[in-house]
């Protein structure tokens, strides 16, 4: 049986003779936390929203449950949790109602999950949407999400708009229901740091493609920043692969390297430089370095 | 199913309760004229209430049908609802069922008092009531398409298009029902109308971006 909860192949899309996605293929194993990671506009909610059936890919196909999805049947959707960019709740209802219409057209509703949730975020339910905070509609758009016990759960940006509390909770949360029920979580994220404490799995988006999709781990393995300084100046047929980013300052280099090996360190030391010092990077500086114009793609060994 | 067609109501609530009101006027004028009151039998204000009362019928539903496309696209309803268990396809025909419901339930009252009253007071003859058939035959029709005329107008970012667009293809179909009667052929005419308008809504909101 193929566990793959989540596939993209070869994934293209134009927008007004735009390529904003061009050639993604990503596959999502089922109980993975996947941090999908971009700047504005790389692609992350069309990505999304593709994998939904909410747009039309110009190429490329998309599953979602083993399911392509363009063909998601009811059964399917409805074991699929989903917490939308902007928190696009219907504004004019009340907050009951919506519960209620969520409620009618769910396969399956837990009701002391929901409860639990209500109470944690003591959210109103006599008030309406549009005059709830964004914070709020947030939270609700997750209770919502997450009380049908979903086996998928898609979260685009989930803690725009949550105050540090809230979204404390809310990571908390969502690692409780992955560690308890081996379910599966697509994340996109600004804060990155959010994604690096619940993240198993990291992928980002630059310029269309992915330009990284790996173990987290794995990736703060493979991307080395060194700083190293020559005798005289910065030779210039210093040549290694895969360099992210560099920057020289008379004899003094800073590269990012991505696929950092042993391989290319021997290439390195024949160069003789006086000191080579690894600069500790978190997920916020890899991505940094990863989103520059001509990254490297880290693809996993 | 059930669900979505209740929300359906409860959205266009405004439409419903409309409904009823006018349909209590239409019977309500209807049994004026039965009974011979005098302001109403005299053919000038029996026509000239009619023809108003078909135009507020039908741009009535029109801007029904607008309604429930404009405000399902910017205010995103469907793309919130496609992320729960329900196809577009649900959607779009909980939407129609609604807006048939809207129809008949001006016209059923009606038609329920025009055969009513057509007992009370109409000579038994067939010919009479087949006419009566074909006039809420094509009355219903007439209606039902220029609701479907504001759903295909409807769905879209721009307010003029919906409301021009809509208005000035209800105009043409209300004129061609004035100028060919109620004939077999308008019928066959609106039906084709209906079929080619329910046609490009479901291919527009099933391949469109929610």
């Amino acid at each position: 049986m193929n566990d793959n909860v989540i596939k993209i192949e070869n994934l293209v899309k134009y927008f007004d003779g735009r390529c904003v996605l061009d050639g993604i293929n990503l596959t999502v194993p089922r109980g993975c936390i996947y941090g999908l990671l971009g700047r504005n506009g790389a692609g992350k909610t069309t990505i999304i929203r593709i994998l939904l059936g909410l747009e039309p890919a110009t190429r490329g196909r998309t599953f979602l449950l083993e399911t392509e999805s363009t063909n998601l049947a009811p059964k399917i959707r409805g074991r699929i949790g989903c917490v939308a960019e902007g928190h696009n709740l219907i504004q004019n209802y009340k907050v009951e109602r919506l519960i209620k219409l969520c409620k009618d057209l769910s396969l399956q509703w837990n009701d002391e999950s929901f409860d639990h949730l209500m109470k944690t975020f003591r959210l109103p339910k006599d008030r309406r949407i549009k005059d709830l905070s964004m914070g709020m509609r947030a939270q609700l758009n997750l209770s919502l999400a997450m009380a049908i016990d979903p086996e998928l759960l898609i979260l685009d940006d989930p803690t725009l708009g949550l105050d540090t509390v809230a979204r404390r909770q809310f990571l908390e949360l969502a690692i409780e229901v992955i560690q308890k029920q081996n379910r599966t979580i697509l994340f996109c994220s600004h804060i990155l740091s959010d994604v690096e404490r619940i993240a198993e799995r990291i992928g980002i988006l630059a310029a269309g493609k992915l330009v990284v999709d790996c173990p987290l781990e794995q990736l703060k393995e493979r991307v080395k920043k060194l700083r190293i300084i020559f005798p005289e100046s910065v030779p210039e047929n210093l040549y290694l692969t895969e360099i992210i980013n560099q920057q020289i300052q008379g004899r003094e280099m800073a590269i990012t390297v991505a696929n950092w090996n042993r391989q290319k360190q021997a290439i390195l030391e024949t160069f003789k430089p006086s000191s080579c010092t690894e600069i500790p990077m978190s997920l916020e500086d890899i991505f940094i370095e990863c989103t520059r114009p001509g990254a490297e793609t880290v693809e996993v060994a | 199913m059930l669900t979505l067609i209740r929300r359906e109501i409860r959205d266009n609530i405004v439409y419903f309760i409309a409904a009823v009101v006018f349909s209590a006027i239409l019977i309500a004028l209807l049994t004026a004229a039965t009974y011979n009151l005098d302001w109403i039998s005299d053919p000038a204000v029996y026509v000239g209430l009619s023809i108003p009362m078909l135009v507020i019928l039908v741009l009535g539903f029109s801007a029904m049908g607008v309604t429930q496309m404009y405000i399902d696209r910017n205010r995103k309803i469907s793309a919130f609802l496609s992320a729960l268990p329900v196809t577009r396809s649900w959607i779009l025909a909980a939407r129609i069922v609604a807006g048939l419901l809207a129809i008949l339930t001006v016209l059923v009252p009606l038609t329920i008092a025009v055969i009513v009253m057509g007992r009370l007071i109409a000579p038994p003859i067939p010919i009479f009531a087949g006419y009566i058939a074909d006039i809420l035959t094509t009355v219903f029709l007439m209606v039902f398409a220029c609701y479907c005329l504001g759903l295909l107008t409807g769905w879209t970012a721009n307010k003029i298009a919906p409301t021009f667009g809509a208005l000035g293809l209800n105009i043409v179909l209300v004129s061609l029902v004035f100028v060919k009667g109620f004939g077999p052929d308008i019928k066959f005419l609106l039906v084709l109308v209906i079929v080619a308008c329910l046609i490009r809504t479901w291919h527009k909101f099933m391949s469109t971006s929610l």
